[in-house]
């Protein structure tokens, strides 16, 4: 076959296709996958995700557990996304014995409902530097609320977080304002950040009501000498709701591992179908060529997997030896070989008996010269529809496997974001954000494969289309 | 003659399952052997808190007896092959010897015990769905033959794709996350409330809490399963004798009914039986999300606790029902359709 011959019977291959709607349908959501799963990597919010899916301390600045950034449009309390507050103003003024004294003050504004869940102050430079942080707030109150000597490292930032240690200066601020209040606060029980943003009220801490308004957060920082230096600092605002997708509770990103998690599917569907379908079709070629005692062999073989119960066996087997992505995929392709078996082998029967066959054979061409050049090329194409169509339970095997915790760790797939979901109780808690996604994924790709098949399947074998 | 092919399928079944035993003696022989030595030292160590007046050299001298007495007891000195072989014998009259961990609820440790706890509720819940999934599939199925390539035929289609790539678990955490704690008209799983009901309301208790589980799986199998029966009957009605029938001037609703359904009969019936077998395989996860105690929660428990005996007895067990499903088939689909070659190759 020539090029241009290829190309005709592609293009008559294509008008077909292009018949079938769902087929298209198909076609276009696994386009769509595809390029997602090559280029997603770099559209994520945290490109560096594949490294440190399972690191708690990439994901600290996050909030946990937080709804998606939408939800505030069907919400009646607006919740503020998460922000980070970057280059405030600041003042420099130094002292008559070389000190400095570094002021940096930041100007947000708060118009939603409810408070932010945190204040994450990032203090990066070198040396014993003496800090305070104070808030004021639109109606005239606040004041310091957290003071220490911090000792800051060149390597990493040192992060003050307000929800956890600003309840007394909190306290403090509100005494100015109403005395009794103050007096009554619990600084271990009290949430100072919800405070912080909140009207001074008697009921505040039971059911505080959102102050909206201009605030101002202002770091000042003493840096004792010259010897020592005080960055920048950058102020991390946890929101009430975050990214497309919403946090886990390890304060990971969803729609970033759902995005990453495209590829893995991709290459654990794919992979499996095509070496389980290319195996299927050549064992039936060899059983149906060679018969005798290799066709009784492989049929008994095909018999005894085909009975075998895969997710029981896939379970208990992962359970044992703990395999990596890589064996697992190979363990899939042992139970998937068996789907294209029987008719190519039922095929291969009669292909064996035609003219061109037994002139290859009088050529001279031996055994396999045949199975793989002259049977293959025939067989091979009606199997791009079981291919197809055996991917969406290659993908619910290998996220079952995941869900039971017994997938490969390394890796982030859909099956473990929920199995993380299912062992940390979103079901129970109604975190729907970190649910619904991965499996609508699931869904969605096993859909645009099974309607890819059976677009195929309508073309390679027309049947049953009228009553 | 239909017995003797009865019987030649049972036999050459059984031959299967022998094999199948042997191929997981052999995969999981050190795994097991390991277990085994663990649990033979914890049985002497046991043992020997009973020993009285004896010195410490008597009772460890007496304990090394004990561990090679066992030792030789269950082969585990023996050679490669003869552990393997006496392993299979054991799997195979079910001798599964005792958990790890998992308890039955008498608080008995033997895996046949447990596996007899949990097994009648797994056949419960997955033959109900089947029930459930075939009267409706048949009647869909009809009903979408009716008109091919009409509305309820293409939604009918295309809901089968979508449901096929759909895992049954994840539904079953949707429902539970709707109709348990959104709208709480279910409860989110377990056998029966605390304190078990008695009596009638025992029953109506036991089946408010099958509802949900049964629910998912059904509306998870309904599609196929319609899906196939039009398949079945289309093919079906492109059949001589509907002509016939049909130029006799019977009714469509007879042609239907009478003549289709009645020739589809064994097909769905096979399809039927597969389905029960491959849904107690495929979606023992959900029994797992559900809290519904039978086979495939106590998959979900073992994995968690690291059970490798109760691990190892619960796939054997699974083997034996997928095989013993195959069987059944074959004896019923040569009863129903007699042109099924009796003494055809296996």
């Amino acid at each position: 076959m020539n090029l241009k011959d290829s190309l005709d019977s592609l293009r008559g291959f294509w008008e077909e296709f292009s018949k079938v709607k769902t087929g298209l349908v198909g076609l276009a959501i696994l386009i769509v996958f595809v390029l997602l799963g090559l280029f997603g990597q770099w559209l994520v919010p945290f490109p560096e995700a594949t490294k440190h899916w399972l690191d708690i301390t990439y994901w600290e600045d996050n909030p946990q557990a937080a709804p998606p950034v939408w939800t505030n449009w069907f919400s009646a309390k607006k919740g503020p996304p998460s922000l980070i507050l970057t280059s405030p103003k600041v003042e420099k003024t130094s002292t008559d014995n070389g000190m400095v004294i570094q002021t940096s003050t930041f100007d947000f504004k708060d118009n939603y409902d409810l408070p932010p869940r945190d204040l994450i102050v990032r203090l990066g430079g070198n040396g014993p530097i003496p800090t305070k942080i104070a808030i004021f707030r639109p109606d005239g109150s606040g004041g310091e609320i957290w003071r220490d000597q911090l000792q800051l490292s060149p390597d990493q930032p040192t992060r003050v977080s307000l929800a956890h240690s600003a309840a007394s200066g909190v306290i403090d601020f509100i005494r100015s304002a109403n005395e009794n209040l103050a007096f009554s606060m619990d600084p271990t029980l009290i949430k100072p950040v919800t405070l912080m943003f909140s009207q001074i009220d008697p009921d505040m801490v039971n059911s505080p009501k959102p102050m909206k308004g201009p605030y101002k957060i202002v770091v000042t920082q003493l840096v004792p000498s010259t010897d020592y230096k005080a960055d920048i600092p950058t102020i991390g605002l946890s929101g009430y709701v975050a990214g497309i997708l919403g946090t886990d509770k390890m304060k990971r990103d969803i729609f970033t591992g759902i995005i990453l998690g495209i590829k893995w599917a991709l290459i654990i569907g794919i992979l499996t179908s095509v070496i389980s379908v290319v195996v299927g079709v050549l064992l039936g070629i060899i059983a149906a060529y060679f018969g005798g005692a290799v066709d009784w062999v492989l049929t008994r073989l095909y018999e005894l997997i085909y009975l075998l119960p895969v997710l029981p066996f896939l379970i208990v087997v992962s359970a044992i030896f703990k395999p990596s992505i890589w064996t697992l995929i190979l363990l899939i392709c042992l139970f998937f070989w068996t789907g294209s078996f029987k008719t190519v082998y039922s095929m291969a029967l009669q292909i064996k008996e035609e003219t061109f066959v037994e002139a290859s054979k009088a050529l001279g061409s031996g055994s396999w010269r045949i199975i793989v050049k002259h049977i293959s090329p025939i067989l091979l194409p009606y199997s791009f529809a079981s291919m197809a169509l055996s991917i969406p339970a290659i993908i619910v095997y290998e996220a079952s496997v995941s869900l039971l915790g017994l997938g490969d760790s390394t890796i982030v797939s859909w099956g473990q974001i929920l199995q993380a979901a299912l062992t940390n109780g979103a079901v129970i808690n109604n975190l729907w954000w970190w649910v619904i996604p991965p499996g609508l994924a699931i869904a969605l790709m096993g859909m645009s494969f099974a309607f890819l098949g059976t677009a195929l399947d309508k073309i390679l074998h027309p049947k049953l289309k009228t009553r | 003659m239909y017995w003797k092919y009865v019987i030649r399928r049972a036999i050459y079944g059984l031959m299967m399952y022998i094999v199948m035993i042997a191929v997981y003696s052999t995969l999981f022989n050190s795994v097991a052997d390991k277990t085994m030595r663990a649990q033979i030292d914890e049985q002497v160590a046991q043992e020997s808190r009973t020993w009285k007046n004896m010195t410490s050299d008597q009772r460890d001298l007496r304990l090394t007896e004990r561990k090679a007495e066992k030792i030789k007891q269950y082969h585990l000195d023996d050679p490669l092959v003869a552990r393997i072989f006496y392993r299979s014998l054991r799997t195979l009259t079910f001798d599964f010897g005792n958990s790890t961990t998992i308890k039955a609820s008498s608080g008995d440790r033997a895996v046949i015990n447990i596996i007899g706890e949990a097994l009648p509720r797994t056949i419960v819940l997955f033959s109900t769905e089947v029930l459930v999934v075939t009267l409706l599939g048949v009647a869909m199925g009809l009903y979408a033959g009716r008109k091919p390539n009409g509305l309820f035929d293409r939604t009918v289609s295309t809901l089968t794709m979508i449901t096929n790539g759909l895992p049954s678990w994840w539904l079953s955490m949707l429902a539970i996350m709707a109709f348990a704690y959104s709208v709480p008209i279910f409860p989110s799983g377990g056998l029966h409330v605390n304190p078990a009901p008695t009596g009638f309301q025992g029953f109506l208790d036991y089946l408010w809490h099958l509802s949900l589980p049964l629910l998912t799986l059904s509306f998870l199998g309904v599609w196929g399963t319609a899906y196939l029966v039009r398949n079945i009957v289309l093919s079906n009605l492109q059949e001589d004798f509907v002509m016939a029938a049909r130029a006799r001037g019977v009714s469509e609703r007879r042609v239907l009914f009478g003549h289709t359904l009645r020739t589809s009969m064994p097909a769905i019936m096979t399809m039927a039986i597969l389905g029960l077998f491959s849904s107690i395989a495929g979606n023992i996860i959900v029994e797992g999300i559900f809290n519904w105690p039978g086979i495939g929660n106590l998959y979900f428990e073992a994995v968690q606790q690291n059970d490798v005996p109760i691990l190892m007895s619960t796939l054997a067990i699974e083997t034996l029902l997928t095989m013993a499903g195959f069987i059944i088939l074959d004896v019923i689909y040569g009863l129903l359709d007699p042109r099924i070659k009796v003494g055809g190759a296996a």
